[in-house]
């Protein structure tokens, strides 16, 4: 089951900077400024011009990072939903 | 208009308009020792009657200008020195864009500047005008402004607004520093004082942020210094900002780049003398 | 991110790796804050304001007990408050139901649940704003 495939744009998320655990991202299109906690940076250099549904995500970040997680596949969506309701990743 | 003066606080500079020579006289002796304002002036206050009539009726200022909130109340002739001083803000506020505004106190020794912000009461004020009569260049009360193009905090050094409580603790300053009292204002009793000399005279010197403190007054509290964490400096002085949003990637730049730059501290006093030591000691501990 | 230590070897005989762990959080959790501006409730704290209810444009509708507007005469419906809230007065009303002063006690309750569904572009929103806390 593959479903929605998302991605971020790099050149939208050139700006970010972090904050003590958090991060600061300017996003160029918008002109609105979000502080991400993790695992929200994460996906997003996950998704950063490379289309991926919530599983490929999962899978890329698991490379880099012990992931911990009652349900991950639900939890990645939630955050899939809610980077996608403030327009830093869009279904591709 | 009537009436007109022309004033110049740091890089900013007003036209202020008035249908009564009253708030302007007032608001002239305040102001009489800054130096001349530019020929072009960078934002416009009016004070206008609400309606025609009420220029004499009951006189009521409605404070108008560049830039204007529809639902602002007027207020009334006697306290028209605060019209023209809230005036002033508004056009900042709406208006600035060259600068990025900070909603905060600052002072400056030796180059560095002291950033005091916090929700309105805290403090922030009043400290402000306190460390100025303590040995520290005051550079404004109310707005801070931060070059976004090189860091710098620049002097908004206006008539420093005194409120409730605060006004005695500037019971013995020159009377000819302090304005009328003004009473029954929507924020309680108000009185202005005219900054310092040394801070007129170098208003036009920047300095550079080197420490921001939230300042909370109480009679209650513990005197206690904590460290604030980048990311909340950074959430708070965004909501302490008017242009943060307006001035888009600069503001992003400049903000970031003071909080990641610049440690921060949380006091709490109960005091003037207490306030006056941590600050003293949270300077102290910078390199 | 991997690095050799001894303490944390899970694998007995194989290479002991660490990894930074990341909690991918709650489903219902909440990741991103997005900055909002302040402008109202800094410009707010520098001014004196007022709430019309309804706004002047509204003609002679009447408040709904849920803060709409709905024609004069309205079964349930409540007359346009007498003249305008002032930001202190919105802000102990949207608190803890304090009627303010002249105001009758129901209508004030209508009149608390229009100011929430102010918008921008309408009389009285600058100020409204001006209250809220900051998140």
């Amino acid at each position: 089951m593959a479903g929605p495939r998302y991605i971020a744009d790099p050149q939208a998320l050139a700006r970010n900077v972090a904050l003590d655990g958090l991060t600061a991202i300017f996003h160029a299109p918008s002109g609105l400024t979000h502080l991400l906690a993790p695992p929200a940076p994460q996906i997003l250099a996950a998704l950063a011009g490379r289309p991926g549904s919530a599983e490929e995500v999962l899978a890329r970040i698991a490379e880099s990072f012990e992931l911990e997680a009652a349900n991950p596949a639900d939890a990645i969506a939630a955050r899939l939903a809610e980077l996608e309701a403030v327009g830093l990743v869009a279904k591709t | 208009m009537r009436h007109r003066l022309d004033l110049r606080i740091g890089p900013v500079s007003y036209r202020i308009g008035s249908a009564w020579p009253e708030p302007l006289a007032e608001l002239r002796r305040l102001y009489r020792n800054y130096p001349a304002a530019e020929a072009v002036c960078d934002f416009t206050v009016r004070l206008e009657p609400e309606r025609p009539w009420r220029r004499y009726l009951r006189p009521s200022v409605a404070i108008r200008g560049d830039y204007t909130l529809p639902d602002a109340a007027p207020l009334p002739l006697t306290l028209g020195l605060l019209a023209a001083e809230m005036g002033m803000n508004l056009q900042m506020a709406l208006g600035q864009k060259r600068y990025l505004l900070l909603h905060a106190g600052s002072v400056e020794r030796d180059g560095r500047a002291l950033i005091l912000t916090g929700h309105s009461g805290a403090g922030k004020s009043t400290l402000a005008a306190l460390l100025g009569e303590r040995g520290w260049r005051f550079m404004g009360d109310e707005f801070a402004l931060l070059d976004p193009a090189t860091g710098l905090l620049h002097a908004f050094p206006r008539a420093i607004s005194l409120k409730n409580a605060a006004l005695a603790l500037f019971d013995g300053a020159d009377p000819a520093r302090l304005g009328p009292v003004l009473r029954g204002t929507p924020k309680g009793t108000i009185r202005h004082l005219q900054p310092p000399a040394e801070a007129i005279a170098r208003m036009d010197q920047p300095a550079r942020p080197a420490l921001i403190l939230f300042p909370r007054f109480g009679r209650d509290l513990d005197p206690a210094t904590r460290p604030v964490g980048a990311a909340e400096v950074f959430v708070r002085l965004t909501q302490a900002s008017t242009n943060y949003v307006a001035l888009g990637a600069r503001g992003f730049d400049s903000l970031t780049s003071l909080v990641t730059t610049v440690p921060a501290r949380a006091i709490d006093y109960r005091s003037s003398e207490e306030a006056v030591a941590l600050v003293e000691s949270a300077w102290a501990e910078l390199r | 991110m991997t690095a050799p230590t001894s303490e944390t070897s899970k694998e007995i005989g194989g290479p002991a790796t660490r990894r930074t762990v990341l909690a991918l959080g709650a489903a219902a959790a909440s990741t991103v804050v997005t900055i909002r501006p302040a402008l109202a409730q800094t410009a707010g704290s520098v001014l004196n304001c007022e709430i019309p209810i309804p706004s002047p444009q509204a003609g002679g509708n009447y408040i709904a007990a849920d803060g709409s507007l709905v024609p004069a005469g309205t079964a349930g419906a409540y007359p346009p408050a007498p003249r305008p809230i002032t930001g202190e007065e919105a802000k102990a009303l949207l608190n803890g139901s304090a009627t303010p002063s002249g105001l009758d006690a129901e209508a004030s309750q209508a009149y608390a649940n229009y100011i929430r569904r102010l918008q921008a572009g309408m009389s009285g929103f600058t100020c409204y704003a001006s209250l809220q806390m900051p998140r």
